[in-house]
Order: C-alpha cells, then structure tokens, then sequence
C-alpha cells in the first residue's frame, strides 16, 4: 500500500487542436505555472520534473525534460522523460509516485505535453502511430491503430454480445460530458443516429467512436502531506499499479479482452486494500467508444458484468459509477503525454469535490483512474482515495 | 516556422533474417518453439509461450483462415490463423473487393516489412490480381 502520497495541485490547458499560433512550449509553462498555484507552491519548491511525451516525432525536441524544466523556470532540479505510448503520461505520475514514496524526492512535477494535432497532417501522425505496435509485423503494412482497435473491437463483440449500438452510447454520453468542461476538445451535443451516420473508418468504428488528436498540457504536484502547504482535504495515492500484455494481438488468447489490464487493475486493488466494488467514480481510457466497454470489463467493475451494466445506465453520471465525466478521451480529446496526467488531474479533483466539469454527486471515496499505450499493451492504473 | 525531416532507415532484423528472407519469397516460415512445441507465425526469437529459445523453423503452406476483417475507405485489415500456426497474425489484404474467409500469404511490395495476404476463394484457388 502507498502510505503517504498526496495530490498538492494541478492544472490543464485546454485540449483542442491549437489555431492561435501558441506553442506547446507555452502550454506547458501555462499548466506548470497554474499547478504550482493550485498547489500554493513556487517553483522553487520543486526537485524533480517528470515530463511525459510520447513521441520525439511529434515535438521535434529530443531531451524534452530539460528542455521544459529550463523553460518552466525549474532549472536545477533532476528532470526526466516517461514514455509508454498512450500511457505515458500516466507511468509518469506512477514515476512520481514512486519518487515521493521512496523519499527520492520531496515534491515532483508531473508535466505531460503533447502536440498531437497541430504540428503534422494527420497522415503523418497515423503513420507514426502504426509505429506504436509491433513496427516490425504490424506497422511497416501501414495499419492504423483504428484498424487494430476494430479488429479487437470485433472480437470483443463477437464473445460478448455487443453491438454498435452499445459503442454509439458511449460516444454520445462522453460528449455529453464533455460538454459540462470548457477544457474539452469535443463539446458535442450528438445522438447515436449523429454516430451512426459518420462516416466508416474502419469497421465498425465511425468517425464520432474514435478519440481525436488534441494539442495541450497537463501538470500535476505530488509530495507527502508533511511537504505541503496546510489545506484541508487532499486526494491521495492508495495505488499504483501496471502490466503489460502481448504486443500482438494475434498471441492473446482472445484479442477482444484486455489481460494486461485486467492484471494491472487486481494489482492496484491489491494494493489499495479495496475491491473493484468500493470505486465510485472512474475515469478510462476511451480512445474508441468500444474500448471503453472493453475497459470496463477487464477492470472488473460492475462486478464484472460491464455490458449489462452499461445497458443499465450503471456508468452514467448519475449511475452507481459515473465513469468519464471529463468528457475522457473521446470528449476531452487526448494530447498523448497530457492524456494520463489530465485523467489523474479530474480523479484527484472529483475526489476533492472542486472538479471544474461535471461533479460526481455519490461523494465517492475511491477513484479509479485507468489508462493504456498500444491495444491496451502498455496499462496504468492508479487509485486514489478522497480525503 | 517550417521543418522538414526525411529519414531512411535500414534495420538489421537479427535472429529473425530467416523468417524475413522466407517472407520476401512469398513463404511462411514459422518459428516451433522446442521446450512446449508452440507454433508463432510471425516468427519469434524467444517463444512466447514459455519463454524458450531453443526454436526451430517450420515451414507453414501460407494460407490462412480469417477471423476477424476491418474495412476503412482506402485498406483492409484482418486477424488470420495461417495453417499450421498456434497463434493468429494481423494481415493487410492485397485484394479487399474479394469478400472470401481465407487466403494465401503474399509477398510484400518492396522491401516492406509486414504480413499480406491474398484473398482466394473459398476453394483454396487465388484470383486474378
Ligand atoms: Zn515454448
């Protein structure tokens, strides 16, 4: 169990596709910069920066870390990159975690950046996606990570019973949400015919099941309560936990369950000292509206019974466990290195009871914050608990 | 400000070479892992199964049954089993307008990495390109 971590502050950007000519340079001295104030810190406080970016390709900035701390008026403290695909902003905070509990530092900055749309075409960016599997079986034939979400997507339907239309509700629903946070990408107020109607981009996903490519930054503080400026009620780690599974997803047992998930999540509840059935509000990665449910099912919520709870309205805002309220990655939008770090940020704040979107109303004691790089390949799970 | 990057890369593919020699000659060479007996197609260097490297190459005849297919605008992906094989393989189809459940492993274009496969009926026979 992760005794004595606590969430000091946070901020974000907001997550769109950046037209105003700002860089992500600036996006993370403004969510730096906001985080410390959140968290009633100066920069000076600091010892240690851990910057999440998935790809060198996206910033064109090699040695990101030192580059950032200069930037963010952290010169001097040790300063390191994390990088695990789509969960690399979330090993990140793991990393921070790890450097709090361990007294390897006092407080650490968690900055996650990602110019995920504004610096190449979206060809280029899909291109280096493909990279993000195994590049030497799968992404050298050019397969987009929709194409492989859509055949694990199949699989999952095929054994489960789900349909398009299951898909099509959480599209709707977490644009719904998003709709709640002036920081999200996707503010859309569409129904499930909108889904239906949007064009294929690999079957059965369409346009408006898929999570777009967002620019923007998002920053947390850790450190142990004692390291902190008094203030009632913080958010604190109970967990920490992450697994991988097969890189390919023609060597899982069955390409529509997420094992490595579901393994990362027994041990963050192993961890924490809880069960699946204390957790009262999520936030998942729902880089396709059909992940989602796949997401759900490995982490054994529900009690293990996602689909019909689904069905049920057990994950909605006013359900049992809201799940996504942030809008997740298919409202909020999902800047690689941000995503991770934004999902810990609206956890630690829904549990705080100061979250800027939609607030959870079942005053949650445990949050459970999911997230993953590849199909699901790389997966981080966090638990926190309220104060 | 505008940047451009162009990079060529030549990857040395190691203990893999047979496994990539045999797919640019349009064959299936699996790797037999010889501690459990597992059958990965792609090769492996280490089995995934158990760990072992002590592997063997097999030959498989190169087709392959679908399971699951995804169709996007512009190309088509599929989960297939080769005959022969204890895992699955994610394939690009070289001819996606054929709407048939099995294949036959085809040779990359270029020097592309990666599986393809050509759809056949469901006689085992390929169509015309
Ligand atoms: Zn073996």
């Amino acid at each position: 169990m992760i005794s004595d971590v606590s969430f000091a502050g946070g901020a974000m950007t907001p997550f769109n596709r950046r037209k105003d000519g700002s860089s992500f340079r600036d996006w993370a001295r403004r969510a730096t910069r906001d985080a410390l104030t959140d968290a009633g810190l100066q920069a000076s406080d600091i010892d240690s920066l851990i910057v999440a970016s998935e790809s060198d390709f996206f910033t064109l900035q090699l040695n990101p870390a030192a580059l950032l701390a200069d930037e963010c008026g952290l010169t001097g403290v040790a300063a390191k990159r994390v990088e695990g695909g789509g969960a690399s902003g979330h090993l990140a905070v793991h990393a921070a975690v790890a450097d709090v509990a361990s007294g390897m530092a006092r407080r650490v900055l968690v900055l996650g950046v990602e110019p995920s749309a504004s610096h190449l075409r979206g060809a280029d960016v899909g291109a280096l996606y493909s990279l993000s599997f195994d590049a030497w079986t799968d992404g050298m034939t050019g397969v987009d990570s929709t194409s492989l979400y859509a055949l694990s997507a199949q699989a999952f339907m095929a054994r489960t019973g789900a349909t398009v239309d299951d898909f099509a509700a959480v599209a709707v629903r977490n644009r719904a949400h998003a709709r709640a946070n002036a920081n999200a990408h996707l503010q859309l107020d569409i129904t499930a015919q909108d889904v239906a109607a949007s064009p294929v981009v690999a079957s059965p996903y369409r346009r408006l099941d898929c999570s777009p490519l967002s620019d923007g930054a998002a920053a947390i503080i850790l450190a142990r309560t004692a390291d902190l400026p008094a203030r009632s009620g913080r958010a604190r780690f109970r967990a920490a936990a992450s697994a991988t599974d097969t890189v390919r997803l023609g060597e899982r047992h069955d390409p529509g369950f997420f094992a490595g998930k579901q393994r990362a999540a027994q041990l963050a509840y192993a961890m924490a000292g809880v069960t699946a059935a204390d957790i009262g509000v999520a936030e998942v990665y729902d880089s396709y509206s059909g992940a989602q449910l796949q997401a759900l099912q490995a982490l054994g919520l529900a009690n293990s019974r996602a689909l019909a709870a689904e069905r049920d309205g057990y994950f909605a805002a006013d359900g049992m466990v809201p799940v996504n309220l942030s809008g997740g990655l298919l409202g909020q939008g999902a800047p690689v290195g941000a995503t991770g770090v934004a999902q810990i940020l609206a956890a630690a704040l829904q549990l705080e009871g100061r979250y800027f979107g939609r607030q959870a109303q079942n005053q949650p004691r445990f949050a459970l914050v999911d997230t993953h790089g590849g199909i699901a390949t790389s997966n981080a799970v966090s638990i926190l608990e309220a104060p | 400000m505008k940047h451009h990057l162009g990079l060529d890369y030549t990857i040395p593919v190691g203990d893999l070479a047979p496994y990539f020699e045999a797919l640019q000659a349009g064959n299936a060479l699996a790797s037999a892992c010889g501690k459990c007996g597992h059958v990965a197609f792609p090769a492996r260097a280490q089995c995934g199964a158990c760990g072992a490297t002590d592997l063997r190459w097999k030959p498989l005849t190169g087709r392959a049954q679908i399971l699951f297919r995804t169709d996007a605008a512009s190309s088509s992906y599929a989960l297939v089993k080769f005959d022969g094989a204890d895992s699955s393989s994610t394939v690009g189809l070289c001819n996606p307008e054929q709407k048939t459940s099995s294949g036959r492993l085809a040779v990359p274009i270029g020097d592309a990495a990666g599986l393809w496969l050509t759809l056949t009926d469901n006689k085992g026979e390929e169509d015309e390109r």
